[in-house]
């Protein structure tokens, strides 16, 4: 679990800065969801699309590291890598302030 | 229906709210012994591993409610934003969406870290991703509150 939480946050900062990571596009006005861009069909939530690519890729991995190195990584990562993403992430969105 | 899943959301939030500020506070470095008896000091004295699955369950469902909300969202009040160009209402918004991302990506890490007996060694990993999930939470609360009152917020 400590490196879904690992990756998770990092697969899913990946997905944001990659806009077309996104396994599924869903489209509120025409309710519709597809797997690729349909610019016709108004905005799309992508926000659905990157959860699940982050979930996607972060659990099987999570599943293939064996136990005994997961619980050697050094505890404190998991925060650190969450306050490298709030980072990351008010770095990327701060195109909305300027 | 949308009404009421925005209420539930809502009230789902303000439990949230109110749990995890409590442990968070709780993890703080503790004040003098005259302190330990201020309305402060009991409003952090609390059991905080007892705090951590509810907080884990409601944080899960409380995104879960506002994945259903988000479509409503991007149809009404995001296309209000938009025509008035409040590009800053637009981005707390954004970044509310990715911190619960994140944070849902963190609730195994806490939850493994606030597992009893508490491990003295995760003490420091459960302070700060105690700490990280309430600035998450404070922050999705404030702005899905900002936002959902924003038509009154503008000028007229």
């Amino acid at each position: 679990m400590k490196i879904f939480s690992l990756l998770f946050g990092a697969i899913y900062y990946a997905c944001v800065w990659q806009i077309d990571w996104a396994l599924v596009y869903y489209y509120p006005e025409t309710n519709k969801w597809y797997m690729t861009a349909h610019p016709d069909d108004g905005a799309a939530i992508l926000w659905y699309g990157w959860l699940a690519t982050a979930a996607l890729i972060s659990i099987p991995l999570a599943l293939l590291v064996p136990r005994r190195i997961a619980d050697r990584l050094w505890n404190d990562l998991s925060w650190v890598v969450a306050v490298g993403a709030i980072g990351a992430i008010f770095f990327h969105e701060s195109r909305w302030f300027v | 229906m949308i009404t009421i899943l925005l209420l539930v959301h809502g009230l789902l939030a303000v439990a949230l709210l109110g749990a995890i500020t409590h442990q968070a506070l709780s993890v703080a470095p503790s004040g003098t012994a005259a302190g330990r008896r201020s309305f402060f000091a009991r409003f952090r004295g609390v059991n905080g591993p007892a705090y951590a699955g509810p907080i884990v369950v409601m944080f899960v469902l409380t995104a879960v409610l506002g994945a259903f909300l988000y479509p409503q969202y991007r149809i009404d009040v995001r296309v209000l934003l938009e025509d008035t160009n409040s590009r800053s209402a637009n981005g707390i918004f954004e970044i509310k969406e990715h911190l619960i991302a994140v944070g849902l990506g963190a609730l195994p890490a806490y939850w493994i870290a606030w597992r009893t007996p508490l491990a003295p060694e995760s003490a420091s990993t459960r302070r700060y991703l105690t700490w990280i999930l309430a600035f998450f939470v404070w922050w999705a609360f404030l702005v899905g509150h900002l936002l959902n009152n924003f038509k009154g917020l503008l000028p007229h």
